[in-house]
């Protein structure tokens, strides 16, 4: 195998798994976060903004791995 | 590769080099020019004379800065953090126009340059270090990295490792807003891809929607962004200068 062809399978992979974990990581937040607000209406505003907050450190992580990826897959 | 032509910067107007530094103006450059000339003007024109009643425009940048003033400055520097309300206000404008004016067919986005985000994270780590050498003096600031009651052998260890996760916000803050306005453009420019890819007319109608939707999501993540870069600003200046520990 090539090292270019390595290089495109390192890329899936780390994308991929990236990926695995954001999800796990905004599924459990967003689940939280409708279930604080179901249980406390009056405080949707600031469960919201907290959450977003949250999400886009979340993404951050996924968009790290997301910049190795594109730099193993233009490499070759 | 094709996707990563958006990202390429050609001189648009070539200057002499300085000292090995290629000077030339290229389209980042007057993007830039431009999101500074809007936050100057928009800043100004809503911040020159209170009236009691405003609306418009005007009442929405005076909401604006309200928010920043409230929840980001006073929120995570305090009270005494109001010296640094402008320059807080500076980079939340400066970043949401940047990455506003990127959304524009033919434009470029700066922020989605790493060398844009580096400056602006060197800048917020300088004064990080500036406020907490006044606010705690130059030695001392240095020393208090170290937490209280940590037995003498350890400081040194530890106190490396806090020089090292010092060293990491600014890295973390300025590949947080690279990537995401970079892979925000990748993705965009991948859907639209598939247009070519497929080359029917029966197909295209499907990502030029996904497209658009894309693009919406793209405005609000501009947003955010900047707000998240704002705050994370301020709130490491709000630990340099109150005592975490």
């Amino acid at each position: 195998m090539s090292s270019s062809a390595l290089a495109y399978i390192g890329a899936g992979i780390a994308m991929g798994l990236a990926a695995l974990g954001t999800a796990w990581g905004i599924g459990h937040l967003a689940g939280r976060a409708v279930e604080g607000t179901a249980r406390q209406p009056e405080a949707s505003g600031v469960i919201r903004t907290t959450m977003l907050i949250a999400t886009a450190f979340i993404e951050a992580i996924a968009l790290y791995a997301f910049v190795v990826s594109f730099l193993l897959a233009t490499k070759s | 590769m094709e996707l990563l032509e958006e990202f390429e910067l050609h001189p648009v107007f070539n200057l002499p080099k300085i000292f090995g530094v290629d000077l030339s103006i290229t389209k980042a450059v007057i993007v830039m020019w431009v999101a500074v000339a809007l936050t100057s003007v928009l800043v100004i024109y809503a911040g020159r004379k209170r009236g009691l009643v405003v609306g418009g425009l005007k009442g929405g940048v005076e909401a604006i800065l309200e928010f920043i003033r409230n929840e980001i400055v006073i929120e995570n520097i305090g009270r005494e953090g109001l010296v640094w309300y402008p320059f807080i206000t500076a980079l939340f404008f400066f970043i949401l126009f940047n990455n506003l004016l990127g959304l524009l067919p033919g434009s470029f986005t700066p922020t989605s340059n790493i060398n844009t985000t580096a400056t602006l994270a060197i800048i917020v780590f300088l004064s990080v270090i500036v406020q907490g050498m006044i606010k705690k003096g130059p030695i001392k600031y240095w020393l208090k990295l170290v937490p209280k009651g940590v037995p003498a052998f350890l400081g040194p260890f530890l106190f490396i490792i806090e020089f090292v996760s010092l060293l990491a916000k600014p890295l973390s803050l300025a590949v947080r807003l690279f990537a995401n306005m970079f892979a925000g453009h990748v993705v965009l420019g991948a859907f639209l891809g598939l247009i070519f890819f497929f080359g029917s007319y029966f197909v295209a109608p499907a990502p030029l929607l996904i497209t658009v939707a894309l693009r919406l999501l793209e405005v609000m993540f501009s947003a955010i962004q900047a707000y998240i870069f704002a705050m994370l600003s301020s709130m490491y200046i709000g630990a340099a200068i109150h005592d975490e520990h």
